[in-house]
């Protein structure tokens, strides 16, 4: 393992998955597979529980919440990602089939998974990307963190009840979409990346990323000007929490994100700084993740070397044990691989969603209940990826 | 404030493909129809005896030497149809498992370029107000129940859409949602493309 030790804590907290207590630089083997974990919260006199989910249209997945609450304010909530929780078989497939279903964990953010996934495998067999594969593998992440972060940015103006700019980012999102369907041939990166390979094809991306950004920028602007939608945001869900990940650590000024500190896809080459901001609500939330839109199309401006390729090939054997870490568009995705001849043995996944839950909860302390779906959309956490189980 | 937006709304002007009237103006290559001949090595089995199951292929690519996809959209099954719902489709959406793409392509069909809602397409938050139960996914444990109990709570008449390869046959994932002989649509794709889902919801209306 090039990246990675197993041993004492050494870097930040990413996360447990199993008997893995995952930090940026190590991996600690403990007994009980709980240990980071939310609080436990007891009712207190005068206060119900409302239970919102798991189904319910006004949530993109399925979902439980429990509320607790004295009327409209908000003293604690207790998230349940467990309601879909899928039990995905890996363990005895060929590097291949556990490729297909390593891209369905997260479906929206299939490439940092898959990228992941391909680079703790290259890791254990030691395999060498050139850099024409790792600059198109960052393009295919910035690209899908593009989308990613049009998304949520989306989602967050629906509960605002802006209606015309939430339209108008479904707009850019799905051209997004279409610019991934053109480069991969799928408008989710599926079947587009291998061990060691990729299949894209980087033709005409630039000139159409540039319209799409342009149109962003001027909706951003709008979106500022308007008293009403920065009330609704700002003070709303403050979350300062030292194991924050991803767009919800940098808006609370912290100065976290993989692209910086893991060797997996290295930006060393690339000029690349945070987006910080300080506020820690839902707004800074918003800014972090629509500033990143304008730095992402940036990133892919000045990448060079981008080829065509056109085989996601892949024929695997050796053994070993390998482990990579990425930035997704919700924060640190790591994963980690044992291999016996060219089989999965073992395979652990820890999601960045897994630490922002915790945080979610922290945060929502305190607001009432018309805040609450802002406040969780702007998080951008995805279900799918922590209610799985890996077999 | 908001006459602002309502400007902006209509300063870039109408962006709605004529579809599925007009041919579709982006089809993926993946999904859409394979066309080929011969046994191949496919994970789901969808390929047996020379013919292609689309509700069991996600679309992997691993037969790419033999069947090739043709960009045609039209991979649903529609097996029942209801001319009331013509006025009016209300879906109720339900996520029994999965990982997220599917949700996020039939949201798309509201956005811009397909616009539903012109079709008297809608979502509704409530399965009380639903007329189709849309499936994503495969079965899970913990949301059985809350499937069983949407679908009662929705008033007859009633229909039930699979959409997505877990959905209808579990894919390379787990366990598909219902049994395929409940459904009443069924929408391939890993995940669909939104012309497949909107193509294939307007039929359910006898389209
Ligand atoms: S694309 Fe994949 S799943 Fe579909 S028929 Fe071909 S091999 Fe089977
Ligand atoms: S059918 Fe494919 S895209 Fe849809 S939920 Fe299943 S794995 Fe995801």
């Amino acid at each position: 393992m090039k990246w990675y030790k197993f041993g004492k804590p050494s870097g930040r907290l990413i996360g447990q998955v199993d008997e893995f207590i995952v930090h940026s630089d190590s991996i600690l083997e403990v007994e009980d597979s709980t240990a980071v974990k939310r609080v436990n919260y007891h009712k207190v006199p005068g206060e119900f529980v409302f239970a919102y989910g798991p189904s319910t249209g006004g949530l993109m997945e399925s979902v439980g919440f429990d509320l607790f609450t004295p009327g409209e304010l908000i003293n604690h909530v207790d998230v349940d990602p467990n309601f879909k929780k899928r039990t995905l078989q890996v363990k005895g497939k060929s590097v291949q089939d556990a490729l297909l279903v390593v891209e369905r964990i997260n479906g929206f953010h299939s490439v940092s998974n898959s990228i992941a996934f391909a680079s703790a495998v290259e890791d254990a067999l030691g395999i060498e990307i050139s850099d024409e594969i790792r600059h198109t593998r960052i393009l295919m992440m910035e690209l899908e963190r593009i989308r990613s972060h049009l998304e949520v940015v989306k989602r967050v103006c629906e509960p605002a009840g802006f209606g015309v700019p939430s339209n108008q980012i479904g707009y850019l999102r799905e051209e997004v979409s279409r610019i991934i369907s053109r480069a991969t041939g799928h408008r989710f990166f599926f079947s587009s990346n291998g061990v060691g390979t990729v299949h894209f094809n980087a033709n005409g991306i630039v000139p159409a990323l540039d319209k799409i950004v342009n149109e962003f920028d001027h909706i951003f602007r709008g979106l500022l000007q308007s008293k009403i939608f920065l009330n609704r945001l700002q003070n709303n869900g403050r979350a300062h929490h030292p194991n924050l990940l991803g767009p919800a650590a940098r808006a609370s000024g912290l100065s976290v994100d993989a692209r910086m500190d893991s060797g997996t896809i290295s930006y060393k080459d690339i000029d690349f700084n945070p987006v910080l901001q300080e506020e820690a609500d839902s707004f800074a939330r918003f800014m972090v993740r629509s500033r990143e839109i304008f730095q992402s199309a940036e990133i892919i401006r000045s990448l060079e070397n981008v080829g065509d390729f056109k085989s996601a090939d892949i024929s695997v054997s050796g053994s070993g044990e390998g482990a990579a870490r990425v930035e997704s568009p919700q924060g640190d995705l790591f994963y980690y691989v044992n291999l016996e001849d060219g089989v999965v043995e073992d395979l652990k996944m820890v999601s960045p969603s897994y630490m922002n839950i915790l945080a979610f909860e922290d945060s929502i302390v305190g607001n009432i209940f018309t805040d609450f779906h802002f406040n969780w959309e702007s998080f951008g956490i995805w279900v799918s990826e922590i209610g799985v189980e890996i077999r | 404030m908001s006459s602002i937006w309502f400007l902006e709304g209509i300063r870039k002007g109408r962006k709605t493909e004529k579809f599925p009237k007009a041919s579709p103006k982006e089809p993926p290559l993946w999904p859409s129809r394979l066309e080929g001949k011969g046994e191949v090595d496919c994970p789901t089995n969808a390929i047996d005896n020379n013919a292609w199951d689309s509700g069991k292929c996600v679309f992997c690519r691993r037969c790419e030497q033999s069947y090739k996809p043709s960009l045609d959209q039209d991979i649903f099954t529609v097996k029942d149809t209801n001319q009331l719902f013509r006025k009016s489709f209300y879906l109720y959406k339900l996520d029994s498992g999965s990982c997220g793409a599917c949700n996020v392509e039939l949201g798309t069909i509201f956005d811009p370029q397909y616009d539903a809602n012109r079709l008297n397409i809608f979502t509704t938050n409530t399965p009380r107000h639903a007329d189709a139960i849309v499936v994503m996914g495969v079965m899970t444990d913990g949301m059985k129940e809350a499937l069983q109990k949407a679908y009662e709570a929705m008033p007859d008449p009633k229909l039930i859409i699979a959409l997505g390869t877990c959905a209808i046959s579990g894919g390379v994932i787990g366990k598909s949602a219902l049994p395929r002989d409940q459904y009443n649509v069924e929408i391939s794709g890993c995940p669909p493309s939104p012309y497949t889902i909107l193509k294939a919801i307007s039929r359910a209306r006898g389209d």
